[in-house]
Formats: C-alpha cells, structure tokens, sequence
C-alpha cells in the first residue's frame, strides 16, 4: 500500500471567549443586520443580495442552447408537422413523450399524431427527443422555462398546448429530394 | 450427395437443393427478397446473386440449382458490389418514409441496405409517385411507393391459398400490385401477405400506426381461435398484446394462420374482470378463497354441484379442475362448456373453436366422463344441480339457448364464475373468480392432432386475476385439503404421468423457434 503523507493539524481550544457564545452570536448578527441595513438603502445599486426572486423573476441570462419547454412546429398550413413516427418518444430516457398515431384525411400527410402529451414534469431536459426527431417537428427553444406546477395535471402538454408555442420550420417536410 | 464448395466450405448438400438453401447449411446467410421457403422462386429481385466459377454471370442463389462440384462465393468482391447495385437500384423510386412505416425495424430493405449499401442517393431526379394507402383489402393496406415488386404476395395467393386475387399492373416503373378487376384480397389468410412483405407495402389495417415494432416484446404463444393451435408469436407492449403473427412450425401451421385467429387477440382485453367479488363486494384472495371453501362445504350433496369445465382452459387447470371436482368437492358433476363449432377449411382453420378440446380428452381419459351442455340446462331446470362452478363465459349452444341459460342462473343456490371475461353473469355470480386469459400465464394446450404446445406467459395478469391453477390451489387450501403443487411444472410431471396423453413426453413439444422474418432460409 502506498504511504500517505499525513499532516497533523493541532485542534484550536475554543477559550473563555468561544465558549461563553453570546459575544460570538453578536458578532454573527452584526454582519446579518449590516447586510439588512444596507438593502435598506434607496440606491439598488449597493445592495448585496445575492438572491433572485425565481420564478416570478427569471434569470437575465440563458445560454443560446439553453433547452426550456417543449414546443412543436407546424406546416406551413398550420398544421402539426409531427409525423408522429415515436422516435422522440422510443429515444426519451425518462418515457416522458405519448404518442398516439392516427391516420390523417389528407393522403399527402398519411400520418400525423391526434394525442401528443408531454410529461413536462417528468422530463428530465435532455434534448434527445430534438435530436431524434427527423422531421425538425419538436423543439426544446421554446425559451419558456417549465413553470412550476402545483397539479400534476397540469404538467402534461398537450398538442395544441405545444403547437401555440411552435412555429415554422425552415426545414423541407418530407427532406430534400 | 452432390457436394459443393460454399466460400471455401466443403458441404454435402441433397440434389437439387437451391444455391441458397445449400449456402444456409453451409451458414451463409445470402440476402433475398422474393425468395421464401414456402413459396416458389421466381428469382426477380436479383438480390441472392452469387458467382460460380465457371459460369460467366453471376447467378440468383434462390432459383439456381447445385451441382456436384461446384464452387460457388456469396461474399467476394463482384457478388457484393452487385447487391449493393440491386439495392440501389430497388430504392431508386422507393420513399424512404421509414419513420412513418409500419415495418421499419422488420424491413428487410432497411437491414440489407444498412449491411450491403449504406451509401447515399445518386438519383437528382423526381421520384416515381404511386399509389399511397391504397386499401387493396378488408384487412390489408397497400403502397405502391414502398412496393418492390418481389411478387411475394402474388405467389402467396396463388400457391397457399389458390385463390389468384393479386397481380402486377402496369409495367416498368409504374408497375404496381393489384387486385384484379371486381375483386379485392380477401381471403381468409390475406394478412399472411403482410408478415411476407419484406418491405412495408402491404400493411395490416389492424396494426397500422398502432406501435413501433420495435417497442415491441414477444412471446411464444399458441393462437386459441380454434383448435388447430397455431404457432404465434405474441407481440405486446405495455402489458397489452399488440398482433399475433405466425411462427414457423411445419407440423401445425407452418408459417401461416388465419386472419380470424390473428385478430382474436382483441378478446385478451375486452370484457375483463379483474376483482374477485362475494355477492357483489370487491375481497381479496384469502377471503374469497374462505368464502367459497364455507359455502361450498356447505352444500350436503355434492351431486347437486356441476363443475363446467372449458376447453379454452389450458390443460393444467383442467387437471386441477378434475382434481379440485373429484378430490376436495367429491363426485361433481362435470360438463363440457366452451364454444360452438364453427366454419372450417381444409388448411387451418378448424370447426372446433376451442383450443383444447383434446386437452381435456387427454386429462378424463376421453370425454365419456362429461356430461354436455344440454344435460346442464336439462338438470338445471329439473333442480338436480344447485350449485353451478363455470369456467369461462363461453357456453356450447346458440344465442337462444344461451338465454335460457343466463334465466336458469338466477334459480341456482349458488354460482361460482371463474374467468377472465364478465360476459352476462357479471350480476347473475355470486361469486367471480377473476381468471387470466392465456397471454398472462404458462400452460399447455392439445391441439386437434394431439401436439401438445406450450404457452408462455407475456405480461402479468390484469387486476387482481391469477390463473386457473393457481386459484383451484387456493380454494383446495381453504377447504383443507391442499394440493401438493408448488409450481406449474409439478403439476405437469403429474398432468403427463397421470393421463395417457398422446405425447409421452413431459415437456410438450419443442419449440420450433424458426422465424420467417429473422432467420433468412430456414434449412428446415
């Protein structure tokens, strides 16, 4: 076995100062009520919180990729672009996505997806499901950041619910030929 | 025996075996489309070239027979560069629309193309546009872009069921399947013309857009439409069955079964009860169990107890069922229950509906000791039965019948209702036994032949049901007299011990695990 260098560190006796506590207590609650007074002050500018107020105030920065909620895009008719071939749904780790697929009345279309719900609660963010997708259909840069929830219910988005966010593609349904 | 050189492997194959078939042996897997085993070869997708040497061109393996002597490579360098020309020339006009086809993840074209081309398109041109979810059949959609034209579908018709519906229109590359004119591809097997397809042109209207096939798992099963006892592989997902499809077993169905049978898996989910029940009060198994052995041991004559046995059951729980009747209760009275016959053809389907008619033949040692269905409503309504314990919903008469029937429960003492399906005696039972259908538990069925197959479990029972077995083990229990079973295979030993079953065997017949779609030329 390998020799380890040991250092000794001497323990520090606490004195009559330490152990009697109420100077040290003071001593604490002078740098807690300083901090209190100084975000009293008018000027924001000085004030030394370091807290923010999420979610009622999100943060200013997202990185470009950053990955909010789930948001699927449309034809340039308005309609679904999902072909709803379950790659996102067989990819997603954490078996957030329910397809179900159904034959569409347009014979040019064929597929399309009439239940989509997403389990955004489940959703652990991974991207996987973009990535997955062939058909440029779902998006994680909605920008809009998984609000929380206080009913699971709410929690699953639904088609239309995902479509209100999406857009359109600049991607070529159905892939160059 | 000819013997033949096969990439450098000496064989010794039968004359007049395939290059192919003779290349399998030899365990060389030569890609094909048009070529399946039970069909003929027309050798017209080119895929299966091989070169012989000293022979100038290259030869289809499927159609080209062997000679003594001679040496024949499916993986040198003219042989692989003319796959991936045949391939490319196969998906000139072909979609590409694998993420909305049913068959991607079973697609032949998608395997040999990832093994034998994997390269991009060269085509700048339009594609040929075709016929899209053209309903070629009741039960059968095709797509004339994904077609390939192997005509596999065609021989199908034509040679396994002889009815000559499809045929190609049009030609080069505007050819297409079709039916011909005033008729349409429905036969009782079209759906078999799916499971062949190697590509996803002829799709099942039942499966289409249902589940992914590769979301799929599955379990060998045996199909219970009838008593033909064709071989399946049990897809399901999610705890729910997806489709039947047919394995290869050339003793019972070889790589067919019917679309009556394919479609009966519906049955597995509809009409389910899931929570045993006394007089109407959800209770759990323990109580049921007490609550049975206390009425039951009440009952002073067991005479007056008729035990209907169903052929839908697998044979192990006929054997408690016989054992559960004549040991604990004591001289009941057994009578036949299960379906009605039904049409029949000369090829699989058969008139007895019920999957194990020969099980329970096996299991009494003949059906002589059975009393049928028309002495139950005869002694039901002299008032020599009181106590009525039925098995399944399913009862051997007609629609009018059957109504006397559900009239005469309300007069019974007391009936017991063990099955997986309600049917009408969900309010007429005073007490249910929820039971599993034969995808959530093991067991042995006897088809009309007397092979004996077995059935394995595929997901877990739904609710609270457990098997039949396993319920006649808990009421034995609650009546003091407990079987000796721990597991289902010591019922089997003793099943098979017990009964002259036509197969002497314990362990019911091998599976025949051939797969059509995975394994390319069976040498069966």
């Amino acid at each position: 076995m390998a020799k380890h260098e040991v250092k000794q560190v001497e323990r520090v006796e606490p004195g009559l100062w330490e152990k009697s506590y109420i100077p040290e207590i003071a001593r604490g609650l002078k740098v807690t009520i300083g901090h209190f007074l100084n975000n009293l002050r008018p000027n924001k500018e000085k004030h030394t919180t370091f807290t923010r107020e999420y979610p009622d105030v999100p943060t200013d920065y997202y990185p470009d990729r950053f990955r909010g909620l789930h948001r699927l895009m449309l034809r340039d008719d308005g309609q679904v672009r999902c072909v709803a071939c379950m790659c996102c749904s067989t990819i997603c780790p954490a078996n957030c996505i329910h397809i179900e697929a159904a034959e569409h009345d347009d014979p040019a279309i064929e597929k399309y997806p009439a239940v989509f719900v997403i389990d955004e609660l489940r959703c652990i963010v991974c991207g996987l499901c973009v990535e997955a997708c062939p058909c440029d259909a779902i998006r994680m840069d909605s920008g809009v950041h998984a609000h929380p929830f206080t009913d699971r219910g709410e929690a699953f988005l639904n088609r239309d619910l995902l479509m209100e966010m999406g857009g359109l593609s600049m991607a070529k349904q159905g892939g160059e030929r | 025996m000819p013997k033949v050189t096969i990439n450098g492997t000496e064989i010794e194959v039968d004359k007049g075996k395939s290059i192919l078939r003779a290349a399998a042996e030899a365990g060389y897997d030569v890609p094909h489309f048009c070529y399946h085993p039970a069909l003929s070869a027309p050798a017209n997708c080119r895929m299966c070239l091989v070169e012989i040497e000293g022979v100038p061109k290259l030869q289809p393996g499927c159609y080209s027979q062997i000679n003594d002597g001679m040496v024949v490579h499916t993986e040198s360098e003219r042989v692989v560069k003319a796959r991936k020309a045949v391939l490319e020339f196969i998906l000139l006009n072909h979609p590409v629309d694998c993420p909305i086809c049913d068959q991607a993840g079973e697609c032949k074209l998608q395997d040999y193309y990832i093994d034998y081309d994997a390269q991009e398109s060269r085509v700048r041109t339009e594609k040929q546009n075709k016929v899209k979810a053209y309903p070629i059949g009741p039960e059968v959609v095709y797509d004339g872009e994904r077609c390939i034209l192997c005509t596999r579908c065609i021989r199908f018709c034509q040679e396994v069921t002889q009815t000559d519906e499809l045929t190609i229109v049009e030609r080069g590359d505007r050819a297409e399947i079709r039916a011909f004119p005033g008729r349409e591809l429905d036969n009782n097997y079209s759906m078999c013309t799916v499971d062949i397809c190697p590509v996803g042109a002829l799709t099942a209207r039942d499966f289409r857009f249902k589940c992914r096939v590769w979301l799929l798992t599955s379990t060998d099963s045996v199909c219970t439409g009838c008593s033909n006892g064709c071989n399946i592989h049990l897809d399901h997902f999610r705890n729910e069955v997806q489709r039947y499809r047919p394995r290869y077993n050339p003793e019972v169905n070889d790589y067919w079964m019917c679309d009556e049978g394919r479609l009966s898996y519906k049955s597995v989910h509809t009409d389910r009860q899931t929570e045993p029940k006394v007089n109407g009060a959800t209770v759990n198994w323990h109580a049921l169990a007490q609550a049975v052995a206390d009425k039951l041991g009440k009952v002073e004559d067991p005479s007056q107890i008729a035990l209907v046995i169903s052929p839908q059951a697998t044979c192990e729980d006929i054997f408690l069922a016989k054992r559960f009747g004549e040991e604990t209760l004591g001289g009941v009275q057994f009578y036949l229950g299960g379906k009605l016959s039904g049409d029949s053809d000369e090829f699989l389907i058969k008139a007895d509906k019920n999957p194990n008619t020969r099980g329970i033949e096996a299991v009494f040692g003949g059906t002589d000791s059975l009393k049928s269905f028309d002495d139950l409503l005869a002694d039901m309504e002299s008032g020599a039965i009181s106590v009525l314990y039925m098995s399944g919903t399913d009862t051997p008469c007609d629609a009018e019948t059957r109504e006397r029937f559900v009239g005469l429960l309300d007069g019974l003492k007391l009936f017991l209702h063990q099955s997986p399906h309600a049917g009408e005696f969900a309010d007429k039972a005073h007490i249910i036994l929820p039971s599993c259908t034969h995808a959530e538990k093991d067991g042995t069925f006897i088809n009309f032949d007397g092979v004996a197959q077995p059935i394995y479990q595929a997901f877990a029972g739904y609710g609270r049901s457990i098997p039949d077995w396993q319920i006649f083990l808990r009421l034995a229990r609650a009546m003091k007299k407990p079987f000796d079973y721990t597991f289902l295979t010591q019922i089997q030993e003793e099943m098979f011990a017990a009964s002259q079953a036509p197969e002497p065997e314990p362990e019911p017949e091998p599976e025949a695990g051939d797969d059509e779609s995975s394994a390319p030329p069976p040498a069966e």
